[in-house]
């Protein structure tokens, strides 16, 4: 793992990491992520080179690389252009580039149900100063 | 119907991430029953929607501001693209089944945009027999079907313009001679929902809006 610009940490596209991935900072993966990935007040950008089959929970979900799992945002998901998803997604907003590929349920259901006006999640809590950890079982290997 | 893309409109605090990519030469074809079905849908809360077509980023954007919905999106036209041998009708079938909710009277709205003109008859009655058992008593189903067995090599985004507008977006497809259904094919394919409208098009195509009888009090 690496830190990239401002809090943002990277995941590079040697990495794999089978198991649970959670966190405070923003995160930035490029490589292979088996299991869970949860970063609930922050950031998760999947990137054009990386491949998830987790269930991803995070503030906000940016895809530009292949993600197999539900996916859970309090905030927004993106999926951008190339980006690919194929599974099921949950948040306020969801907005899908064309050439976007996506397979599965989208539920931008408010809570509370009913037609309302957009809802906008609570501002994010400050982060702590801990990076993104995996907690076992949890293996990485560099390739 | 005419003010509903502004009902619920919000003030919008950020600029769109993605702006859907529009070409100006799409045609935009007006459409007199999309209206009836998202006045329908719009009546129910937090309702289900069930699309057979390509995802449409616009579409979802909107369908989620308006409508706060669950929205399946299934793609089936992938699986059809997918499918190397049109004569497997019983492949065809399961694959596509696969792909769909499975619990009867859950949907309240089902858009089924131009997927019927690629399938085998068969295939067809069966797809349509189970759509008919995910509609909620009271839920609408929208289709597009071809009245012109034209040989095309690709499939149609229909992207939501306005309440009463599709713009028609061609993407790449496999070379297929699109079959042609009878109205009444149609209305035996969906045989348990009332033809609610029906309306044919200068494109060729026949737009038509099933809903299902509400239930009794």
């Amino acid at each position: 793992m690496s830190t990239g610009s401002g809090n943002t940490v990277n995941i590079g596209k040697s990495v794999i990491i089978k198991g649970e991935l959670t966190g405070s900072e923003d995160l930035t993966i490029e490589g292979q992520v088996d299991g869970k990935i949860e970063l609930r007040q922050n950031i998760l950008t999947i990137g054009p080179n990386g491949k998830i089959k987790a269930q991803v929970v995070a503030k906000v979900v940016i895809v530009q690389g292949d993600v197999h799992g539900d996916i859970t945002a309090t905030e927004r998901v993106e999926i951008r252009d190339n980006g690919s998803v194929d599974g099921d997604v949950a948040a306020p907003r969801v907005a899908i580039a064309d050439g976007a590929h996506f397979r599965g349920s989208i539920d931008m259901q408010k809570q509370g149900g009913g037609k309302v006006a957009e809802t906008r999640a609570p501002d994010a809590k400050p982060a702590a100063k801990d990076g993104p950890s995996a907690s076992p079982p949890m293996a990485a290997a560099a390739h | 119907m005419s003010g509903f893309f502004k009902w619920g409109r919000k003030a919008v605090t950020e600029p769109a991430a993605m702006p859907p990519a529009v070409t100006v030469s799409d045609p935009v074809v007006p459409s007199k029953v999309l209206p009836a079905f998202l006045s329908s849908v719009s009546r129910q809360s937090s309702p289900v929607l069930l699309d057979l077509g390509p995802v449409v980023g616009s579409n979802v954007q909107l369908f989620g501001d308006r409508l706060a919905c669950r929205l399946h999106v299934q793609d089936l036209f992938e699986q059809i693209r997918r499918a190397t041998d049109p004569a497997a009708a019983d492949l065809v079938l399961a694959s596509l089944r696969a792909r769909l909710p499975t619990e009867p009277d859950s949907v309240d709205g089902i858009l089924c945009w131009d997927v019927f003109d690629y399938l085998d008859p068969l295939v067809s009655h069966s797809l349509a027999g189970d759509l008919v058992r995910l509609l909620r008593p009271g839920g609408v189903l929208h289709g597009y079907f071809a009245t012109a067995s034209t040989p095309l090599s690709t499939f149609t985004r229909f992207v939501v313009e306005a309440d009463d507008a599709i713009r028609l977006q061609a993407y790449p497809g496999p070379t297929t001679r699109r079959r042609v259904l009878s109205l009444r094919d149609v209305e035996r394919m969906f045989g348990g929902l009332r033809l609610a409208e029906s309306v044919l098009l200068r494109t060729g195509s026949r737009e038509m809006l099933f809903r299902r009888a509400a239930a009794s009090p």
